[in-house]
């Protein structure tokens, strides 16, 4: 199957045939398109992360601060 | 006691029988429908050339379109009004097959948008230059296929029916799954001029009808209760 | 089997097994992404009629075959929903829908720009093309109709209805629009599946992308639901002391 590479230059690769545009156009929103769709979600991921992790640190300090008022505020923390 | 043991098919009379009354008091939802179905197939004209035969050319798509459009602008008020005052509710809550109810209720919306945009399509066509021969098939397509339109279009209403505004949603939601009814509907028109036989795609039309009054009243039922709490 | 199937729907399990697996799919489809883009690239014979735009199949036909199981998805999701109320199968058809479209729209995309030589026009209204771009549509539907509910619950459910409704609308569409295609194109416009019975370094390299593009589709959406756990789940114990140990 691997006979050979189709073509006998690095020029002849980028000028695919004459269809230069066509194919390299395709190939680059597919490459595009697949770093988007996975460095989004992982940035968004980051992102949830450092946002729960804040609430949970401001939520901790208040409960602290709290049970040395009253001990009875617990649930209103929630949010 | 008797009084109160009411048949599936007495509630569904019922309701047929209010909602045809209260679009008799409301002149207003029954005329608007059908002056927009008027107003927009005369803007193609206007719109694209008054050449007689580009006209008959694009007249069976346009009225088409312009009965889909209306039928979209009309969804507005199927159950909306029902929904503000809490009519609807009581729909929900009613011991009847919710499906008959809201068969009811499309075939009532049905009577007053639809049925006029059928009945006054041969007008519109003479006006379009469609050939003559076609006008009875535009009229029977249409007659057939804007109940589906109206049925497909209650499952949208029904899912969005607890929206503030939800004239553009419906749209996008509705306008996707009417094109099947527009390719079947426009395609009969244009095979009577070309002469061939209309059995087959008249028999596609009433399979869309049969299958659209035994699902979406199933769906739009479903939704309902998903989106009245 | 109720065991195992409440388990398979607790967002906790899914998160757990996802994390698992996530680093050998991504692992799999990078090494056939890289295989089977540079074989596509370098080592695929030319085709016969259309020279080097072939290359673009091994991007375009996994996109499109794709895009198609984006509605059946969803649609099963949305009856796991309705039926057994379980909140991962909401989750899986949230991400899934704007995923659905941007798959929809690149398959749409390649095969434009692959037909653009083709057919010498950049936009034909042939079958395959409408009923693509009829599903583009239902699948923004979906997604407009998610984000204007307010009320998640409710959100979940109209949605999960929809994509049952839209999933057997597709195939309406689907064969009405080769109907009306047909009737007005009798003579049969040029198809781009139907060619001569390939050579296997045609195929295998295809095969490979596709592989790669699925499991670049479960990837993306696996990242994306874990997102969507994280997000709804944030209130539970577990999620807690996630972020805590982090």
């Amino acid at each position: 199957m691997f006979e050979s590479i189709q073509f006998s230059s690095f020029g002849d690769f980028v000028e695919m045939g004459g269809y230069a545009f066509n194919v390299w156009s395709v190939y680059a929103l597919f490459l595009l398109f697949f770093f988007i769709n996975l460095y989004f979600p992982i940035l968004k991921r980051k992102q949830i992360m450092r946002e729960q992790k804040r609430r949970l640190l401001v939520n901790r300090e208040k409960v602290s601060i709290d049970s040395k008022l009253s001990n009875n505020e617990m649930d209103k923390n929630d949010s | 006691m008797t009084a109160q043991t009411v048949t599936t098919f007495q509630a569904f009379k019922a309701t047929l029988k209010r909602d045809l009354l209260i679009a008799y008091k409301r002149k207003n939802d029954m005329v608007n429908p059908f002056m927009f179905f008027l107003i927009v197939a005369s803007l193609f004209p206007i719109g694209i050339s008054p050449d007689p035969d580009r006209l008959a050319e694009i007249a069976s798509g346009v009225l088409w379109i312009s009965a889909l459009l209306a039928s979209l602008l009309a969804m507005d008020n199927l159950f909306r009004s029902d929904y503000e005052d809490g009519s609807l509710e009581q729909l929900l809550l009613s011991p009847h097959p919710l499906y008959f109810l809201v068969l009811a209720k499309n075939i009532s919306h049905w009577l007053v948008s639809g049925l006029p945009v059928a009945l006054v399509s041969p007008l519109v066509a003479y006006m379009l230059n469609l050939p003559g021969e076609s006008y009875f098939t535009l009229f029977i397509t249409l007659l057939i296929g804007t109940p589906v339109l109206s049925l497909l279009g209650s499952i949208g209403v029904a899912l969005t029916v607890g929206l503030g505004s939800r004239g553009l949603i419906l749209a996008v939601i509705t306008l996707p799954m009417s094109v099947p009814v527009l390719i079947a509907g426009t395609l009969t028109v244009q095979q009577t001029l070309n002469g061939a036989s209309l059995a087959g795609y008249l028999a596609i039309l009433a399979a869309m009808l049969f299958a659209a009054v035994s699902f979406a009243p199933l769906a739009s039922a479903a939704a309902l209760r998903i989106s009245v709490k | 089997m109720w065991l195992w199937f409440s388990k398979l729907g607790s967002p906790k399990w899914f998160y757990e097994l996802s994390g698992k697996w996530l680093p050998w799919l991504a692992a799999g489809m990078s090494l056939l992404l890289i295989v089977g883009i540079i074989w596509a690239l370098l080592f695929v014979p030319p085709d016969y009629q259309q020279g080097d735009t072939i290359r673009i199949m091994y991007v375009h036909v996994p996109f499109a075959s794709i895009s198609l199981a984006f509605f059946p998805l969803m649609a099963v999701a949305g009856t796991i929903t309705l039926v057994w109320r379980m909140k991962l199968a909401d989750m899986v058809a949230k991400t899934a829908a704007p995923l659905g479209a941007w798959f929809t729209a690149l398959a749409l995309a390649s095969g434009s720009i692959w037909g653009s030589d083709i057919w010498g026009t950049w936009w034909i209204w042939d079958g395959r093309l409408t009923s693509m771009l009829l599903q583009f549509f239902l699948l923004v539907g979906v997604i407009s109709l998610r984000s204007a509910l307010e009320d998640a619950d409710a959100a979940a459910k109209a949605c999960a209805l929809l994509s049952i409704v839209g999933c057997i609308n597709v195939f309406v569409i689907k064969y009405s629009v080769d109907w009306w295609n047909t009737l007005h194109q009798p003579s049969g416009s040029f198809s781009l599946s139907d060619e001569a019975p390939n050579p296997p370094e045609v195929w295998v390299p295809l095969v490979i992308m596709i592989v790669a593009v699925y499991l670049f589709f479960v990837v993306s959406l696996i990242l994306s639901t874990r997102n969507e756990i994280l997000e709804r789940e944030r209130r539970s114990q577990w999620v807690q002391e996630l972020i805590g140990a982090n």
